[in-house]
This record gives C-alpha cells, structure tokens and sequence, in this order.
C-alpha cells in the first residue's frame, strides 16, 4: 500500500522537475530581451565594449534620460493621450453598448453587425485619409489629432455589450417602475454593476494607446505633444553612441504598461477572453 | 386606501399605450452618438475617401488633381511600380504565415508547458503573457541592441561580427523572430484559456485506456482545441499583415527590400514619396486581401466547428 503512495508521489515529483526543466530555458529565452536591455542601460561605459556582464551597476544613463532628453515630457505626453483615450472609450462604449443590449430599437441588429464589422477594417485603409482630415483642419502637432480618432472602439462596444448582456432584464424593468430614467439607469446602477468589466477595457485600451507608434509619428513633429515610443526611437537617431541612454530610456517607457500588465493581469486577460468569445 | 392607490397606479401603467413618444425613439440614437460620430468621421468617411483618393493622382498634400481611373492600380499591379509591388506582396505573404504559424506554434508550446501544476507556473504563465504589454517601438529598439554588430549579444556569443540587420540574408528572419515573440503572448492567452475548456475527463478515460502523452494530444487536445486555433490563425493573420513598426526601425525595409512589407510600401508611397492616390491604391488592394482571407478563414472554421 504504502509502496504504490510513495511512488506516485515519486513520480509526481519527478514530472513537476520535468516540467521545471522544460519551461526555464523557454521562460529564459522570452524574457532575455528585456534582462539584455537592462543590462544594456546600467553597464558601466568603459565595460560597454568589453564585458557581456558589468561588474557593477551604473545608473547614470537614467539620470540622463530625465536630465538631457525630451523623455519625460514625452512619457507626460503618453500618459495625456493614453489616458484621454481610454477614459473617453469607456464612456462612448459603455453608452452605446446600453443602447445594443438594454433599448429596443428598430435596425439594432444591423447596426451592431455593421460596427462589429469595422473591425476588419485594418488601418492601412483609413491611415492615409485620417491623416489628410486631420492635417486638413490644421490638427496636426495636438493632442485632439492623437486622442479624438481613437475615441471609441467596436471592440470596446462589443466587450462592454457581452457583460451588460449577463445582467438581469428585471433590473431595468424595476428601475423604470420606479421612475428611473435610462440616462440615471446607467450611470447609478449599470456602471457600477459594470466594473470590473469597465476595468478591464480601461487596462486594454490604455496598453494599446501606450503602444501606439504610426499615428502618433504622422501626426506630431515637435517634443511638445510627440509620445514616449516615438522619443525612445529617435534617441538613436540622434547619437547611436549613448547605447546606455537609449537602453535605460526604453526601459523607463516600458515601466508604466508592464506595471498595468502585472498589476491588472487578471482583469486584462478576462477581459480580452470576453471581446474573442466570437469576434 | 393604501393598497387601493397602489392598484390604480399599476393599473395605470399596465394600460399605459405601447406607442413610444418621439424621445424613445431618438434615445437609442442618443447613447449612440458619440460612438457613432466616431465611426462616421474617423472610420467609415476615410475608408471611402481612400477608395476615392486611390482613383486619382494628388498634389503634395493629398488634394486630388486629375482623376486616373484605375491606372494607379495599374500602376502597381502591372506598371512602373508593378516590380516594387510583387516584391512586397511575396515578402508580406512570406512574412504572414511565418509569423502567424511560428506564433501559434510558441504560444501552443508555452500553454501546453503549463497546463499541470508544477513550482513556479504561475510565473512562467506570467512570463509568456508578457509580451502582450510591449510596444513593438520599445521591442524594435532592443532587438537593435541584441543584433547589434559591434556589442550585440548575439554577435558576442558566437564570436561573429555579422551585421544582421544590413544583411540581406538575415534582416528577414530577424523581424519575423521580433514579430512572432510580440504576438507569442496573446496566443499563449487565447491557446491556454482554450486548453482550460477541455474537459479532464476525457484525458483521464484515454489515460485508463492505456493512450500515452502524444496520443492523447493528437486526439484528445488537437480536436477539442481546432476552433481556439483557427480562430488565434485569424487574429495572427490580421495582426501580422499591419505590422509596421519593427520594419521602420530596424531595416527601413531593406536590406535590397527584403523586409519591405506592403505596409511599410504604402508608408514610404504616402508620407515619403507624396503619392497619396498610389498609396490608397495599395492600400485598397491590402484591405481586399486581408478581407477574402478573413472570409475563407471563418468559412474554413464553420467546417473545422461542425464536423
């Protein structure tokens, strides 16, 4: 009796080394661009040419991100746009998704399709136009001109619609019974109730935003507005030399959205699962 | 008296006409609105004008001057700039199903790794999720360090002194490697949480029947997660052919345009070049094909689903 316990637990010991065995080099090899890149921006300069690893930690060149480049007025910029666009998202979405799951209407089901349907849309199609409106009303080198274009997403309708959709009819009914209007409906008693979900679509939209490198590089052309990703990328342009500096730069810009993924893990995953149950 | 007006008011409202006064109508619309106006001006609106720009020749600001008729796309399909246009066509479709398979394959890989428990698994999910959260600006930028000629660590690993990047030979490879460990993260999202729905069950009974690991894969895992996989092909596909960022930053399309996607074409056409009504005809041409893809993939998936 005692034999066959021992050794199953043996050899669910063994297959969890086995398991361990197989992930590290796997785990290893994806996270190595990011440990090289941290490596890069704290090794001292006169090891820079001659050791793989510094010897010791030198965090001048992120004293210099702060000190001598557009970086941090940037990363202000970035977090102008992300922001705008996805507090602006999470109302323009949750609206009209009551609409699509709370209202009866003639011609719902088409228009949802429809909007639905845009996201095939890629942006190659609309990028070249966009840019000819937005420079057409003298937009361009503004927030509005990086904000307003993303200011709703049929993804965000459709994943905010999936969670109203869970919600019992009887809420409305009773609220209406009560003399609850639909605008005071929503906002006291559907986005509450909404959340998490609310939660999730704020942490996805505002990784997407964070990310974003065409748009925002058409559309500015001064350190004014222009983002952090575009910044990252044109320290090169101007001294490939300072490796360190560009290293430690990315490093900076890559803190605030791998701290929402680490922090909002959860909550980004389910909300990612809701939008693909059927896209 | 109480329980009286109590009626009378029920009452009431349960006589009250089904007609909607004209603001229920209009209210639907109201919480529409903003989205809508969104759509009109930033989605629709363009995707027409696109269609209508890439049927002209432009001035520098994108004005349309002389109407081509179809020429623009004659142009790219057969004339001066045909050359430059298949090339791009074979190099994206070429880069598209590299990426789009090489990141299912890592993604089924890693969830396939972590579906038992074992020390440590949380960590490493949280490891292979992760590249979902980083910009393909910030990516770019390091892989430029790791393929750097003179301190990049792949050249003081192997002692060589390649400059992969410039090389014609190996600038390609290079930005799909980039484009599939990007896109890796949502695939091991999507493939695990497929992967989670598969009953235990059914493991456990071929488990009893005597079928080993890689016969419970082949019938077991394969078929209940077919549709999880069509579906995370379609979104790859879709993701890879837009991919732009890692070619401008680290090859300009080059070397001798080997990672010069049609993406990256239809940039250089527009804001480099000026030609706005040869870009939009590209630009036409990408959605086409991105939408009869879209379309025979989902046609495919019904049958993979119902079989």
């Amino acid at each position: 009796m005692s034999g066959i316990t021992l050794t199953r637990k043996h050899k669910n010991a063994l297959s969890s080394l086995l398991r361990m065995g197989l992930n590290l080099p796997l785990v290893i090899l994806i996270i190595l661009p990011l440990i090289y890149t941290f490596i890069m921006s704290v090794i001292p300069a006169d090891e820079l040419y001659t050791r793989l690893l510094p010897t010791r930690w030198d965090f001048v060149s992120y004293l210099n991100v702060f000190e001598k480049t557009g970086i941090p007025r940037q990363i202000l910029n970035s977090f102008v746009v992300a922001g705008s666009v996805t507090l602006l998202q999470m109302i323009t979405c949750s609206m009209a998704a009551f609409a699509f799951s709370f209202l009866q209407f003639k011609g719902r089901n088409l228009v949802f399709m429809i909007i639905l349907a845009t996201m095939m849309v890629p942006w190659e199609a609309t990028i070249i136009s966009n840019y000819l409106t937005v420079s057409g009303w003298g937009w361009l080198d503004s927030y509005k001109a990086m904000i307003l274009p993303y200011a709703c997403s049929a993804m965000g309708i459709f994943l905010m619609r999936q969670n109203y959709l869970t919600f019992a009819r009887e809420l409305h009914e009773a609220a209406k019974l009560d003399g609850c209007n639909n605008w005071r409906f929503l906002l006291s008693i559907v986005i509450p109730l909404a959340r998490p979900a609310l939660g999730a679509l704020g942490a996805y939209v505002f990784l997407l935003q964070w990310n974003q490198y065409l748009w925002p590089l058409l559309v500015t052309n001064s350190d004014k507005v222009r983002t952090a990703q575009i910044g990252i990328s044109q320290l090169y342009d101007i001294d490939s030399e300072q490796i360190g500096l560009m290293m430690a730069g990315v490093v900076v810009v890559l803190v605030p959205s791998l701290s929402i993924f680490v922090f909002m893990q959860k909550q980004l995953i389910n909300g990612l699962m809701a939008g693909a149950v059927k896209g | 008296m109480q329980a009286n007006t109590s009626k009378t008011i029920s009452l009431k409202t349960g006589r009250r006409k089904p007609r909607k006064s004209f603001y229920e109508h209009i209210e639907p619309w109201l919480f529409m609105l903003p989205a809508l106006l969104v759509f009109a001006v930033f989605l629709f609106y363009p995707l027409f004008k696109t269609i209508y720009l890439s049927l002209f020749l432009t001035n520098n600001v994108g004005q349309a001057k002389v109407y081509y008729g179809f020429k623009n796309y004659l142009d790219i399909l057969a004339g001066r700039y045909a050359a430059s246009f298949w090339n791009s066509m074979w190099v994206t479709l070429r880069f598209v199903a590299i990426v789009a398979f090489g990141s299912l394959l890592l993604g089924l890989t890693t969830s396939l790794l972590t579906t038992k428990k074992f020390p440590g698994r949380a960590f490493a999910s949280a490891i292979y999720a992760m590249p979902i959260a980083i910009a393909s600006a910030a990516a770019a930028m390091s892989f430029k360090m790791i393929f750097h000629p003179s301190i990049g660590l792949v050249n003081r690993v192997l002692g060589t002194t390649v400059n992969w990047l410039n090389d014609p030979n190996w600038a390609f490879p290079i930005i799909c490697l980039i484009s599939i460990w990007l896109a890796s993260g949502i695939n091991f999202i999507f493939i695990s949480a497929g992967l989670r729905n598969i009953p235990d069950e059914l493991y456990e009974s071929a488990a009893i029947d005597g079928a080993g690991y890689w016969k419970q894969q082949r019938h077991i895992t394969l078929p209940s997660l077919s549709p999880t996989l069509f579906f995370q092909i379609i979104i790859n596909v879709i993701g890879a052919f837009q991919s732009f960022t890692q070619v401008r930053l680290l090859t300009m399309g080059g070397p001798n345009e080997t990672t010069n996607v049609i993406v990256y074409s239809i940039y250089l056409d527009a804001f480099r070049n000026f030609r706005f009504g040869s870009a939009a005809a590209r630009s036409i041409v990408l959605f086409v094909i991105i939408m009869v893809i879209t379309l025979i993939q989902f046609r495919a998936e019904r049958k993979v689903h119902y079989q």
